[in-house]
């Protein structure tokens, strides 16, 4: 934020003590490649700059959003707003914003579109597209590399800024004879760890999975092995029933449950912003400062995710965790021992439009995509065309029966509103009685 | 504004590019939330303005695009969207053929009967609290939410074939909720369902008729409650038009977006079970199916004299007594699919890559009479409405949705509700399984604000026209 901004932001709170202020300033650059049939589809390089500010006059509040924020169109809609809030009515739940002011140490990060250049992506999207062609397959996806610097000012006191600027690489290879599609990806904020040579042999062996025999599959319970992807989608998904808002609502699957056990002793979840590995957060969008919080101990029920605004309405310890950074403790098989003692099962390597039927019961459907895969004896086979489950995520989780010894990163871009990426850290699980519901009979 | 996209337009035709094009938008929006009987948000956007120029450079699409209006770095706008043309051209081993068409001029400006924009804050809010407080009047009643999206965007698209365009239009979301819960678990009503999105002002508002409705859906939350779910493995189906919008949405809509045959969206959307070679003789439902693209009609949210790259709006049958013939294309995909460009290429706003989308994407009027005709005329069934929720695999043909409400119907009468009616089909089986579309009088527009696509993603308005329709024998009996 520029220096002119900020002194005027704080002059605003200093000389309106009647109200109360939060700012938050973003200042966003992305460069995104899509990419299709192993060639760009197109480039895109853009940037924003916004500010977001709400205030409050005891229990009323508005707020309101600018583009390319200066004191002129600053003013002018703080006006509009004076003259509006005191007609406005009370949300009584209302306390009061944030006043956590502990820091970390907001350190500066490296623009990574600087330092990963279209050119180096392209080079890179190279290797893997010859790599598919020896294959028989084509490349599709896209490499992204965000910079976004935000800033909040709020007249509790709270002044912090933060970095991000995460690379999210996801590559499909799709099969030119039959559109089996394989899928490997890798992110992260650090590019010294991001293996883009390891993901190359990963992404060939999938390749070579992918050239087996297609088959359907009837609708059954099956004995399925979730690849990180998708465990770590449907812990996303139970995300609204660890906040507290659903608590507040009456539809989370956790009500009645705090500190009780809910699932099988080997699960051991947590939200960690500060994994080297992923994508880190220092403060949720409010400012408060983040860090490791227990969701699921050894099966056990420990935390919501708590913003101040329901820490005060639910009398919950306010935590600013929202989940964006879940990991998942490793056990102690490797991959091929899971695998090995399937008789007869599925390995499902990524999941497709889920969408609650009954968020409070956690049941859903959704589909498989991009690579499933039949298990016989031990051993991967065939490919299966996508398959629709219709399940309880409460139920996957009571069946996990083995999990991997090993976890992998694994990006996700939102892709509603602003444009962020997270990631999160996950071993495969196998899953006894999955519930296949139908089959699409198409790849 | 106008002439800093004429000056725009006027340095692309001097670099060396195949073709360029300028968009420019101002939006403005506003939403006012209320959960039970507190005002929890409302929170205004307005002079949100962006700019978007796109290059066809050595046969390769470069963009660049900023929320940032700063007239003293528009030429290095211009330059990076060149340089991320050539530099992509690199991975390019086809180049996108490009044929020039006709220039396009002219002005559209919508007028709404009640600008929200103009209208006092406060009694847009005294109108919509008067609503929040009289959905709070049963105890089982746990939640509810009445919420309200206005928008507003100005845009100008200009091109170096010498099309310039302004317009400007209004769009209003009017919505409702009520949520129950007793030792049966939890159930939601909603009103005007899920796609309740039209073109206009606060008028939407008012003929959304929230307050008439709220008995209505008050009681039946609380009789979903004890409610049974359906038990059949098949029924015949009559689905109302909301949620009949979002059938259509989802398994023709998307699935003849003919981005999704050269799986330009498989990386995140998904690809679509069309081939080519289908078009002009695939069963895509029965003959009572008529589904066409229609950005002609100024009544539709996806009205437009050019989409975003300059094709005049058009209306195109895209399914003809159950058969499909056409695609929703862009100039770049029509031609490899020996179509004509449909005028279907959109972006939300101005710093966004256009895409393949919809506009107004229709199911035509049958002859089934009214919504009543229709079910006096079933002799067994239910007639579902109102999306609870919804779900399509990667190439838009395996289907599952679940609707908040069944209605029980015997021997042309409804005699009890149901509860989670949850259905799930096959695209082309289940369109060939309608047998009935009600008519003319039935049929109206719903619309969404928020259909997602693209990466980074977009959220497009758009609607659809359909009137209530009936499907025999729907797999309907799914349970988690």
């Amino acid at each position: 934020m520029q220096e002119q901004l900020r002194k005027f932001l704080e002059k605003v709170i200093a000389t309106h003590k009647d109200y109360k202020f939060i700012f938050n300033h973003s200042s966003w650059q992305t460069d995104f490649l899509r990419f299709y049939q192993s060639q760009v589809n197109y480039n895109i390089s853009k940037s924003s700059e916004q500010l977001w500010v709400t205030i409050y006059q005891g229990k009323k509040s508005l707020s309101f959003s600018i583009s390319d924020p200066d004191e002129k169109k600053l003013s002018h809609k703080l006006d509009e707003s004076f003259n509006l809030i005191s007609k406005l009515p009370n949300d009584e739940d209302f306390v009061d914003i944030e006043n956590d002011l502990t820091k970390t140490k907001e350190k500066a990060k490296e623009n990574n579109i600087k330092k990963l250049s279209l050119d180096n992506k392209i080079d890179i999207l190279q290797k893997f597209s010859t790599v598919a062609k020896k294959h028989g397959f084509k490349t599709f996806g896209t490499f992204i590399c965000n910079y976004e610097t935000s800033s909040i000012l709020n007249s509790n006191g709270v002044d912090k800024v933060s970095y991000n600027s995460p690379i999210m690489l996801e590559i499909k290879g799709v099969a030119d004879k039959n559109m089996v599609t394989v899928l490997e990806s890798l992110g992260g904020e650090q590019i010294a760890n991001l293996d883009f040579d390891r993901a190359l042999e990963s992404f060939e062996r999938k390749l070579i999975a992918g050239k087996a025999e297609v088959v359907d599959l009837d609708p059954d319970h099956y004995e399925v092995i979730l690849a990180p992807r998708c465990i770590g989608e449907y812990l996303t998904n139970l995300g609204s029933s660890f906040h507290s808002a659903s608590l507040d609502r009456k539809s989370s699957f956790f009500e009645g449950k705090e500190n009780k056990e809910v699932f099988p002793k080997n699960i051991t979840v947590y939200d960690d912003p500060h994994d080297a590995d992923l994508v880190n957060f220092d403060y949720n969008g409010e400012g408060h400062k983040i860090d490791k919080l227990m969701l699921i101990e050894n099966g056990v029920f420990k935390n919501y995710l708590v913003n101040s605004y329901y820490g005060h309405k639910t009398n919950l310890p306010i935590n600013g965790n929202s989940g964006s950074c879940l990991v998942m403790k490793t056990g102690d098989k490797s991959l091929e021992e899971m695998i090995s003692t399937v008789k007869k099962g599925i390995y499902i390597s990524s999941l497709h439009y889920m969408n609650f039927i009954n968020v409070k019961e956690t049941s859903l459907t959704g589909l498989t995509r991009d690579g499933t895969f039949l298990i016989e004896n031990g051993k991967i086979t065939k490919v299966i065309n996508n398959l629709r489950f219709t399940e309880k995520i409460s139920s996957i989780l009571e069946n996990i029966t083995e999990i991997e010894n090993n976890s992998f990163v694994i990006p996700f871009s939102s892709n509603y509103g602003a444009f962020e990426i997270s990631s999160v850290k996950m071993p495969h699980v196998k899953v006894a009685k999955f519930h296949i519901t139908s089959s699409t009979k198409t790849i | 504004m106008k002439k800093l996209i004429y000056d725009i337009v006027g340095k692309l035709n001097k670099r060396d590019i195949q073709f360029g094009d300028v968009r420019f938008t101002s939006s403005d929006s506003q939403t006012i939330f209320f959960e039970k009987k507190n005002l929890k948000h409302i929170s205004k956007t307005t002079d949100a303005e962006a700019l978007g120029i796109r290059v066809l450079v050595d046969g390769c699409w470069g963009f660049a695009g900023t929320d940032v209006m700063d007239v003293t770095k528009v030429d290095g706008l211009i330059n990076l969207a060149i340089s991320n043309a050539k530099h992509s051209a690199r991975f390019r081993h086809t180049p996108v053929a490009f044929k020039s068409i006709k220039p396009t001029t002219g002005s559209y400006y919508f007028v709404p009967e009640e600008d929200p924009f103009a209208m006092p804050d406060d009694q847009k809010i005294e109108y919509l609290q008067n609503i929040a407080n009289k959905l709070n009047q049963n105890p089982l009643i746990i939640h509810t939410g009445v919420h309200v999206d206005f928008y507003r965007q100005y845009k100008v698209y200009a091109n170096t074939e010498g099309s310039f365009v302004d317009t400007l239009v209004y769009d209003t979301m009017p919505s409702m909720s009520v949520v129950a819960v007793n030792s049966k678990g939890m159930q939601t009503r909603t009103w005007p369902g899920h796609m309740s999105t039209k073109r206009g002002g606060f008028e939407v508002v008012r003929e959304a008729k929230l307050e008439e409705n709220i008995d209505r859906i008050v009681k039946e939350v609380i009789d979903l409650l004890d409610a049974p779910t359906i038990e059949e493995e098949k029924a015949d189906l009559i689905i109302g038009g909301g949620h009949l919008a979002l059938q259509l949405h989802e398994s023709v809509g998307h699935a003849t977006e003919a981005d999704r045959i050269l799986g330009m969206e498989i990386s995140y959307a998904g690809k679509t079970f069309i081939k080519p070679e289908m078009l002009g003789n695939f069963k895509y439902g029965s003959k009572e199916v008529n589904i066409y693209s229609d950005s002609t009609d100024p009544r539709g949210i996806g009205y437009h004299l050019v989409d975003d790259e300059g094709v005049p709006g058009r209306k195109v049958d895209i399914i003809k007594e159950g058969i499909l013939l056409d695609q929703q294309t862009s100039r770049e995909i029509a031609p490899q699919l020996g179509l004509e460009p449909s005028s279907n290429m959109m972006a939300s706003f101005a710093d966004d890559f256009p895409l393949v989308r919809m506009t107004n994407f229709c199911l035509a009027p049958g002859k089934a009479g009214s919504l009543e005709d229709l079910i006096k005329s079933t002799e067994k069934g239910y007639y579902i409405d109102f999306t609870k929720t919804w779900s399509i695999d990667d190439n838009r043909n395996n289907f599952q949705f679940t609707t908040e409400i069944g209605y029980k119907i015997v021997d042309g009468q409804i005699v009890g509700i149901v509860k989670e009616p949850t259905y799930f089909g096959i695209t082309a089986e289940f369109w060939g399984a309608c047998d009935a579309v009600c008519s003319e009088s039935e049929w109206n527009y719903h619309g969404t604000s928020y259909c997602g696509k693209g990466e980074p993603g977009q959220a497009m308005h758009l609607s659809h026209g359909v009137a209530p329709a009936r499907f025999r024998n729907i797999v309907c009996n799914v349970k988690a």
